[in-house]
C-alpha cells in the first residue's frame, strides 16, 4: 500500500485512534484526554489539508479492503468527498476546544470524548466512501455512535429523545438497506461513478428505479431531516451543546444531506435523475421542508428547539440544490453545505453558552444579555444574519447561487420560496436579536456563574468568535481560492461540464 | 497614485466598520468625524477613481468618477459630520456605545452604497445601513420611538426582499452585474417588467414613496437628534440614489414603466402637500418635505425613463438633487426643532386625516358589501378565518401530528424491515 492510498485510513485513524485509547481513560486524566483529543483533531486538519491539495492537482487516493464477495470497503478521496471532510474535520475541532470547556468538571468525559471521536470517524468514513455499501455501513456506525452522545445527560427526556432518534434513524438505515440491496441485485453495481452508473440501463428497469430512488431518498431523509422525517431532530436538542453542533452542523444531518447528493451525482447522475422524473418531487420535498421548518421555529421559545426547526429548514437548501439539476443551483447546494454548518454551530455554540453562563434556556429570558454577554450575541448576531441570508455573508451566497441556479433552470418558483423562508428567518431570528440587544434585562439571570472579567470561559468564547469570523470572511471573499463557493464550482464544473 | 486612490476607497467604508468595535475606537477623540476623513479626502482629489475586487462578492467594486456623482457624497460628508457632533459623548456609558457603534455601521453602509460599482456591492451596502438605521431609530427608545422602528423594519425586510429578486433577475438576465451593463441588459430583457416592479417597490419602501410612506413621518417625529438629521441624508437620499443607479434610465424608452413612475410622484407630491397643510406642526415639517422632493424626483425619473433622450441630457443633474434632498431635510429639521433633546418623543396628534382614512374605508366598504349581499357566508368565512388566524392553535396542531408520527415511527420501523427481510429473500432466491 503506497503513502497516498493510506492517506484515507491515516484520515480516519486519525480519530478512530484517539477515540479508543480515550475510552478507557481515567476521568481524572484530564490534561492527556485533551492532549489526545486535540492532536488527533490537528493531525486529523493536516491530513485532509494534503488530501485537498492533492485532489485539486489530480491525484488519486483510494483504498480498497475486501468486505463481502464482490464487494469491498473502498475508501476514495474526489472532491465531494473532500468538500464534507474538510468540514467535519476543521469543525470536529472547534468543537472539541469547545466541548473541553463546556464539559469542564461534568461526570463520564471519558466515555463522551470517545463516542465523539467515534462518530467523527463514521463522518469521514461517510465523506471518503467510494461506493454505497461503504457509505452504508460508516452512515449505520454514525447512528450507534451519536445515540449514546443523545443520551448523554441520562434524563428521562434525554432517553426519550435517544429512543425517538433510535428509531427513526434505524428505520431510515433499514429504507437504505433495502435501496441499496435492490439497487445491487438490479446492477450488480455500487461504485459512486461520476454522472451516475444507471442511465444506461433498460427502460423497463426505470420504474424498479424510481422506487429504489423512493428508498434511498427515504433513507437519507430521516437523517437530513426531510419532512415528514424529521421528527428525532427537535426532540434531540436536549442534549448537551457540543452534541448539538455536532448533530446539526458536522455530522449527522449533513451525513444525510451528503448522501442525497451523492445518490442524485453519483449514483443515478444529474440528468438521469431528471429523466426519471424524480429530481422535481425531490425540489417540491426540499420546498416544503424549507417553509415547514420556519413556520415551526417562529413559534418556538426554547432557543435550541428553534434552532432545531432552523436546522430542518436550512438543511433542506442542500437537497433543493442538487433536485434543481443546474450547475448552479448544485453550486448553491453544495456550498451551503459547508455555509449551513459554519452558521448554525456558531448558533448552538452561542446558545450553549447562553446556557452554561447564565441559565438562559428560553428566547422570553434573553432580555438585554446582549449587554452581558457581547462577544457571545456579537457571534450570534452574525449568524442570525446569515441564516437570514443578508449580505456578504455565507448564507447570502447559497441563496444567491440557487436562486439563480433556479432561474437558470427554468424553475422560478423556488426564489419565492428563498424569499419567503428568508421572510421568515427574519421573523423567527430579529425577535431574538431585538430583546437581546434592545431590551432591559429583566433582573437576575436563570443561574449565572461568574467568570471574572470575561463574560465566559474562553474555551466557550473563542469557538463561536472563530466560526462566526469565518461567516462573515468566506462571504465575503466567496470568489477566493479554495473558498466553499469557489470547491462547489469545482464539483460542479466536474459533474456538469458538457 | 492609483494605489492612494484605490486604499481610499476601501478605507471609506472600512474605516467606520472597523471602529465601530468600541476597543478600536476607545482612544481615539471624536471616533464619527475620524471616520469621515477618507471621505472627505476622497473628495478632495478631483479625479475619476475605480477599483476592482475580484475575489469579494461576485460583482462588487468600489468607484467614483469626477463629475456629480460626488455631490451626493459631499452631502453625506457633511450631514454626518453634523449628526456626528450631535452624538452623546460615548464614553462610559453603554447605551452610548451602542449607539455610536450603530452610527458607525450605519455610516460605512451609507459610504459605501454611494462608492459601490454594482448591484450586489450596494445591496451589500444597502442592507447594512438599512439594520444599521433601525437600530438608530430605536436605541433607548419609547414605546412611539420603537413603533416608528418597527414599522421600518418590516418594510426594510420586504425591501430587501424585493431588490434580491430584482438582483437574481438581472444576473440571470445579464450575466453582468456592474451598474451600466445591467441597465443595458434589463432594458432590453423580456423580464424587464418583473425586475422594473421589484426595483420600484423596494426603493419605494425605501425612499418613502406613496403608497409606502407612511414609515417616515412617525420616524422623524421620533428619532433622536442624530438620527432625525440623517433621515433625509442616509435611508431617503441613498434609496433615491439606488433608483439611479438600478433603473434603466437612459438605455431604451419605457413609457408604461414612465407612467407609473411618475404617477407616484404625482401622489407622493400631493400627499406631501395635503398632510402639510392639514398638519403644519414644525416637527413634521422635515416628512413633509422630504415626501414632496421625493415626489418631485420621482416626476423626474419617470420622465426619464419614458424619454432617454431628456435623461442624456439633464440626468447628470441627479446626483445634485439628490443632495439636495439630504441637505434640505437636515435643515429642516433643524429649523422644525428637531434637534431639541426633549421634542424626540413629544406627544402628538397621530389620527389620520381625511385622505389617509381611504384603505380603511376601502376595506370597511368591501366588507359592508359582502355583509349585505352574502350575509350566511360571511359568518362562516368570518369564523373560518378567525380560527386561521391563531397560532397557538396551529402549532398545538403540527406538534400533534408530530407526536402522532413519532408513535407511528415504530410500527413504520417494523415494517421496513419486514419489506427489508422479503427484498433480501428475494434476492438471495434470485442469485
Amino acid at each position: 500500500m503506497s503513502g497516498s492510498a493510506a492517506l484515507p485510513l491515516l484520515v480516519l485513524a486519525s480519530s478512530l485512534l484517539p477515540g479508543l485509547v480515550i475510552f478507557f481513560l481515567p476521568e481524572a486524566r484530564v490534561a492527556t484526554r485533551t492532549m489526545l483529543n486535540l492532536a488527533g483533531a490537528v493531525l486529523k486538519l493536516a491530513l485532509v489539508g494534503v488530501m485537498i491539495w492533492g485532489v485539486f492537482h489530480g491525484a488519486h487516493y483510494e483504498i480498497r479492503l475486501p468486505l463481502l464477495p464482490g464487494l469491498d470497503l473502498l475508501l476514495r478521496a474526489d472532491p465531494l468527498s473532500m468538500l464534507f471532510v474538510t468540514l467535519s474535520s476543521f469543525l470536529w475541532l472547534v468543537t472539541t476546544v469547545y466541548a473541553i470547556g463546556y464539559l469542564e468538571g461534568s461526570p463520564h468525559r471519558s466515555r463522551f470524548f470517545g463516542f465523539f471521536s467515534l462518530c467523527v470517524t463514521a463522518t469521514v468514513g461517510v465523506a471518503l466512501a467510494g461506493n454505497l455499501i461503504t457509505f452504508l455501513v460508516f452512515y449505520e456506525l454514525l447512528t450507534l455512535a451519536t445515540y449514546p452522545l443523545v443520551v448523554h445527560r441520562g434524563t428521562d427526556e434525554a432517553r426519550r429523545a435517544g429512543r425517538t432518534y433510535l428509531i427513526y434513524t434505524i428505520a431510515g438505515g433499514a429504507l437504505l438497506l433495502v435501496g441499496t440491496v435492490w439497487l445491487y441485485t438490479l446492477t450488480g453495481s455500487l461504485a459512486f461513478t461520476a454522472r451516475g452508473f444507471l442511465s444506461g440501463l433498460d427502460e423497463s428497469r426505470h420504474g424498479a428505479l424510481v422506487l429504489i430512488f423512493v428508498l434511498l431518498i427515504g433513507g437519507l431523509g430521516v437523517k437530513a431531516a426531510l419532512v415528514p422525517l424529521h421528527g428525532w431532530l427537535p426532540q434531540a436538542m436536549v442534549a448537551p451543546a457540543p452534541v448539538s453542533a455536532l448533530l446539526h452542523a458536522v455530522a449527522v444531518v449533513k451525513a444525510g444531506a451528503f448522501g442525497i447528493v451523492r445518490v442524485v451525482h453519483d449514483v443515478y447522475g444529474t440528468q438521469f435523475s431528471a429523466s426519471l422524473g424524480v429530481a422535481l418531487p425531490l425540489a417540491v420535498a426540499a420546498a416544503a421542508t424549507i417553509v415547514y421548518g420556519s413556520v415551526r421555529a417562529l413559534f418556538q421559545d426554547d432557543l435550541k428547539r428553534r434552532l432545531a426547526f432552523s436546522t430542518v429548514s436550512q438543511v433542506s437548501y442542500i437537497v433543493l440544490g442538487v433536485a434543481i439539476i443546474g450547475p448552479l443551483a448544485a453550486i448553491g447546494g453544495l456550498a451551503h453545505l459547508v455555509h449551513q454548518g459554519l452558521m448554525k454551530i456558531t448558533l448552538f455554540f452561542c446558545a450553549g453558552n447562553l446556557a452554561e453562563t447564565l441559565g438562559i434556556h428560553k428566547i422570553s429570558e434573553m432580555n438585554g444579555v446582549g449587554r452581558r454577554m457581547p462577544w457571545t450575541m456579537v457571534a450570534f448576531t452574525i449568524g442570525a444574519f446569515g441564516m437570514i441570508g443578508a449580505p456578504p455573508l455565507v448564507g447570502f451566497i447559497s441563496k444567491w447561487y440557487l436562486g439563480l441556479g433556479a432561474l437558470e433552470a427554468g424553475q422560478g418558483w423556488v426564489v419565492w420560496v428563498l424569499a419567503v423562508s428568508s421572510a421568515l428567518n427574519a421573523a423567527y431570528f430579529l425577535p431574538i436579536l431585538y430583546a437581546a440587544w434592545f431590551k432591559a434585562p429583566a433582573g437576575a439571570w436563570p443561574a449565572e456563574r461568574s467568570f471574572g472579567r470575561r463574560e465566559t470561559a474562553w474555551a466557550l468564547l473563542v469557538p463561536p468568535l472563530v466560526t462566526a469570523f469565518l461567516v462573515l470572511a468566506l462571504g465575503l471573499l466567496a470568489l477566493a481560492p479554495f473558498s466553499p463557493l469557489q470547491w462547489a464550482a469545482f464539483i460542479g464544473n466536474l459533474e456538469y461540464a458538457p | 497614485m492609483n494605489t492612494a486612490l484605490g486604499a481610499l476607497l476601501i478605507l471609506t467604508p472600512l474605516l467606520p466598520l472597523l471602529l465601530a468595535f468600541p476597543a478600536l475606537r476607545a482612544r481615539l477623540p471624536w471616533p464619527c468625524h475620524v471616520a469621515l476623513l477618507p471621505a472627505f479626502v476622497l473628495l478632495m482629489v478631483p479625479m475619476d477613481a475605480a477599483l476592482d475586487l475580484p475575489w469579494l462578492l461576485p460583482g462588487s467594486g468600489l468607484g467614483l468618477d469626477a463629475g456629480m456623482d460626488r455631490w451626493p457624497l459631499a452631502m453625506a460628508v457633511l450631514v454626518w459630520g453634523a449628526s456626528a457632533s450631535l452624538l452623546p459623548a460615548a464614553r462610559g456609558r453603554p447605551a452610548d456605545e451602542r449607539f455610536t457603534s450603530c452610527f458607525l455601521l450605519t455610516l460605512a453602509g451609507s459610504l459605501g452604497m454611494m462608492l459601490a460599482t454594482g448591484l450586489v456591492g450596494f445591496f451589500t451596502f444597502s442592507v447594512l445601513m438599512g439594520y444599521g438605521f433601525y437600530a438608530l431609530l430605536l436605541a433607548d427608545g419609547g414605546a412611539r420611538r420603537r413603533r416608528a422602528a418597527g414599522v421600518y423594519l418590516v418594510l426594510l425586510i420586504l425591501a430587501d426582499l424585493a431588490l434580491f429578486e430584482a438582483l437574481l433577475i438581472a444576473a440571470a438576465t445579464s450575466g453582468e452585474l456592474g451598474f451600466a451593463a445591467s441597465r443595458q441588459a434589463m432594458a432590453q430583457s423580456p423580464s424587464s417588467t418583473l425586475y422594473l416592479s421589484m426595483v420600484l417597490a423596494g426603493f419605494a419602501a425605501k425612499a418613502g414613496l406613496w403608497p409606502l410612506y407612511f414609515w417616515l413621518p412617525p420616524a422623524f417625529a421620533s428619532a433622536r437628534p442624530a438620527p432625525a438629521l440623517l433621515l433625509g441624508a442616509a435611508p431617503v437620499a441613498m434609496a433615491l440614489l439606488g433608483l439611479v443607479r438600478w433603473l434603466p434610465l437612459g438605455d431604451a424608452a419605457l413609457p408604461g414603466a414612465g407612467l407609473v413612475v411618475q404617477g407616484l410622484g404625482v401622489l407622493t407630491l400631493s400627499y406631501a402637500v395635503l398632510a402639510g397643510v392639514k398638519r403644519g406642526r414644525p416637527k413634521c415639517l422635515p416628512a413633509w418635505g422630504t415626501l414632496f422632493a421625493t415626489g418631485l424626483f420621482a416626476i423626474a425619473l419617470g420622465t426619464g425613463l419614458g424619454d432617454p433622450a431628456a435623461w442624456h441630457r439633464y440626468g447628470d443633474w441627479a446626483g445634485l438633487f439628490i443632495a439636495a434632498v439630504g441637505l434640505g431635510a437636515a435643515l429642516l429639521v433643524v429649523a422644525g426643532g428637531g434637534l431639541r433633546q426633549d421634542a424626540a418623543e413629544g406627544r402628538a396628534d397621530d389620527s389620520p386625516a381625511w385622505f389617509e382614512r381611504w384603505p380603511a374605508a376601502v376595506v370597511r366598504r368591501a366588507a359592508r358589501l359582502g355583509v349585505d349581499t352574502l350575509p350566511r357566508w360571511r359568518a362562516a368565512w368570518q369564523t373560518w378565518l378567525m380560527r386561521l388566524w391563531r397560532p397557538r392553535a396551529w402549532q398545538r396542531a403540527l406538534d400533534g401530528s408530530e407526536r402522532f408520527l413519532q408513535r407511528w415511527a415504530v410500527a413504520v420501523t417494523l415494517c421496513v424491515l419486514l419489506g427489508m427481510a422479503v427484498v433480501l429473500a428475494g434476492a438471495a432466491s434470485g442469485t
